[in-house]
């Protein structure tokens, strides 16, 4: 009993000695399990309704934040950037969805898996002949810090991770009211009765595409200010992305979201206490647990 | 089908009757013959070579994946380098062939790609190499083939310590010189005790120890470490952790990562709390549009910088700047200036023309020939060396020479120092097998 108090007391002090950088890091995985679950939204909305593993999603949230470098230099404004480069991006998402996917649809899923693939590494080396090698610039929108402990944290941090939450809000608001969100469920539901009741299910297919671009693009646009845009800053994100949708469920959109979070405050606490190298392995763990022991994932209640 | 029909347009190019066979044949006659006037019809430099057969140098690099950026300057110094030596003539009267390879970024895809060049391709030197990790990969593939591997990037310290190699030439610095280079400058000018953060790969971590062991024997102290896996996205969690009393934090990164690691410091306030300063490759010219004033006042060291101040205001070191700067804005519209990446493969190819002269190297068999020519040899600052002097050391084929102890003020570089050759020196520390 003495041995358990010992040892209670040696987490509490421990606790108390470092409750500055547990808050930091608190605040920092929620951050950055925003920007992850605004991109894995979109990979997931994607699997859930066409069933195809989007390997070219790391590639549009770079295109995305490409755009908002050509838009913002031209007319200056950040947000105007954010919305552009959405649309085009969502664009473009539908017609790689008409022209590449849709003759694929009923193949075997490897088709789709090497045709994504494809598409990726054309965007990728289409990016760098664009715009060439050097990284490019976006400038966030506010500048301001505010002290946390020992840090001048920047409020942009914040901004990114409310807007994160506020444009997968209105993906979850549009597909739950939304009548084409309703064609959406339906799809999802049963393909074949949602064609059968009028629903035009190829098209249902392209919007969806096309609504996964555009978050990935946005995800883009508002992570750009922290790096420097280039043409392999997708790749970073998206294998994290994957991670995340596997963990919270293939095709399941809150758990996608819960996992983004849980995988990010996960590695930031790691970091708390062992080297960076070791607290990135934490997020590869929880993938491999969760694929022993709930392959189903880690969100998605037990069926019965 | 009556004539209303409406016609698919593809069905109707083949059987409208628009396209016959005989055209099609036409068609693919003409397109093979105009293919074959343009192998026939020799490229500028060729006339002037008659038959003489070309040296083929290939150059292994990473043109896509993370590491692109650089490989792409590089390449831009290479082909700088073959294109003045076919114009002047080739080396000992024939022509230069410059085969190029695309290593991914990869180690795996690296390897594979030499042993392309080696085995199918048949190149008789190698010049090129970026990543670290893709150099150590590959050099036993040289040595197994007997080829000279001219390195023209990588910084990994073992390269030329102890996984030095016969074969392997590094015709620039790495770390242990450039760390007795600076270490006192950052001791008796930035402060006593340091933070240094590294990519945490080969180059890094052995980057990492040359600097930690010069600044403590210049009585600093580096009090605390973090090495940033390649490939993390959001450095925010990590760089929080970087606290306490010390002056100054040391940035051990390139390419992306440097200008992900710089901006972040920032956005923390890490830049205005501690003195920032690292490895010239964190705030190379290439990464200035995207760190804006994220970088002022950095403090780095690098064997060049795209100026035209003393002691780069030379005529050679103009032409070679001109020549860099116009092939750069072919291949990004924002018109970079030349990086270290540009200036080490372009002298890298020039000190192998020097080598193959001064040896009459015919080919594979005269690999020993090179070999010997190249050990020791003085690069003399000119046309093909506008970077400065340098010493291609003969126990270690490490090179020394000049580096520029600079700092960032309005988003360009401004020489501070300039330490010479002679006092970058360190004993050679390998043992040829």
């Amino acid at each position: 009993m003495s041995a358990m108090g010992d040892w209670i007391g040696f987490v509490w002090g421990w606790l108390a000695t470092h409750g500055d950088i547990i808050i930091i890091q608190t605040v920092n995985g929620i951050v950055t399990g925003m920007i992850l679950a605004l991109i894995a939204s979109g990979l997931t909305l994607i699997f859930g309704i066409m069933d195809v593993v989007n390997f070219a999603h790391g590639e549009l949230f770079m295109l995305g934040a490409y755009v908002g470098v050509v838009v913002l230099s031209i007319s200056g404004s950040f947000w105007l950037a954010l919305v552009l480069s959405t649309l085009v991006v969502a664009l473009i998402g539908a017609a790689l969805q008409i022209t590449t996917l849709r003759p694929l649809v009923g193949r075997d899923p490897l088709n789709t898996i090497l045709a994504t693939f494809g598409i990726s590494l054309v965007l990728q080396n289409y990016a760098l002949w664009q715009f060439g090698p050097v990284p490019r610039k976006l400038d966030e929108p506010i500048t301001g810090q505010f002290v946390l402990f020992y840090l001048a944290y920047p409020w942009y941090r914040l901004l990114i991770a409310l807007l994160s939450g506020a444009i997968i809000g209105g993906l979850y608001l549009f597909l739950k009211h939304g009548t084409y969100g309703i064609w959406i469920r339906a799809t999802t539901q049963d393909r074949v009765m949602a064609q059968a009741m009028g629903i035009p299910v190829p098209w249902v297919h392209t919007g969806v595409f096309a609504i996964g671009a555009g978050m990935a693009a946005a995800s883009g646009v508002l992570f750009g200010p922290l790096i420097g845009i280039n043409h392999a800053m997708g790749l970073d994100w998206v294998l994290k992305a994957f991670i995340v949708v596997v963990v919270g469920g293939m095709g399941n959109l809150g758990g996608s979201i819960a996992a983004s979070i849980f995988v990010s405050l996960l590695e930031a606490y790691a970091a708390i206490v062992v080297s960076p190298a070791q607290a990135v392995i934490v997020s590869f763990v929880v993938l491999i647990l969760t694929l022993l022991f709930r392959p189903t994932g880690l969100f998605v209640p037990t069926p019965k | 089908m009556s004539d209303n029909d409406p016609v698919d347009p593809i069905e109707g190019l083949w059987h409208a009757r628009k396209v016959t066979r005989r055209r099609l044949m036409g068609y693919g006659v003409a397109t093979a013959g105009a293919l074959g006037a343009t192998m026939v019809v020799p490229a500028p430099w060729r006339a002037a070579f008659g038959q003489a057969k070309p040296y083929k140098i290939g150059s292994l690099q990473p043109l896509s994946g993370v590491a692109a950026a650089g490989g792409k300057t590089s390449l831009v110094g290479v082909q700088m380098a073959v294109d003045r030596i076919n114009k002047a003539g080739g080396i000992n009267g024939r022509p230069v062939e410059l085969i190029v390879a695309d290593d991914e970024s990869k180690p795996d895809v690296g390897r594979r790609k030499v042993e392309k060049l080696l085995v199918e391709d048949k190149i008789d030197v190698h010049a090129g190499g970026f990543l670290s990790n893709v150099c150590l990969a590959c050099m036993p593939s040289y040595e197994e083939t007997k080829v000279v591997n001219m390195i023209t990037v990588c910084l990994d310290t073992t390269i030329t310590t102890s996984k030095c190699s016969r074969y392997t030439f590094r015709p620039f610095d790495y770390a242990p010189a450039q760390a007795v280079a600076i270490a006192p400058y950052l001791v008796n000018k930035l402060g006593k005790k340091w933070h240094i953060a590294y990519l945490d790969y080969s180059w890094g971590q052995s980057t990492r120890d040359a600097y930690t062991e010069q600044i403590r024997k210049n009585g600093g102290d580096v009090v605390g470490t973090t090495g940033i896996p390649l490939g993390t996205a959001d450095m925010t969690a990590f760089l929080s952790k970087i606290t306490g009393e010390f002056d100054g934090i040391f940035g051990i990164l390139f390419g992306a990562p440097a200008v992900t690691f710089l901006s972040q410091a920032y956005d923390l306030g890490l830049s205005k709390k501690y003195k920032m300063a690292g490895d010239g490759a964190m705030v190379e010219a290439t990464h200035m549009p995207a760190l804006g004033q994220k970088a002022e006042g950095f403090v780095g060291i690098n064997r060049y910088l795209p100026v035209l101040d003393p002691p780069l205001n030379t005529p050679y070191h103009k032409r070679f700047f001109e020549d860099a700067v116009a092939r750069l804005k072919q291949i990004d519209p924002s018109g970079p200036l030349p990086d270290r990446y540009t200036q080490s493969n372009y002298e890298a190819v020039n000190a192998l023309r020097i080598g193959m002269e001064n040896s009459k190297f015919r080919g594979r068999e005269d690999t020993m020939k090179l070999i010997e020519a190249l050990e020791g040899l003085e690069m003399k600052e000119g046309d093909d060396f506008p970077q400065g002097d340098k010493l291609l050391r003969k126990e270690d084929h490490q090179a020394f020479l000049r580096q520029f102890i600079f700092d960032v003020q309005d988003g360009k570089h401004r020489i501070l120092e300039v330490v010479e050759k002679e006092k970058t020196i360190v004993p050679p520390a390998c043992t040829f097998s």
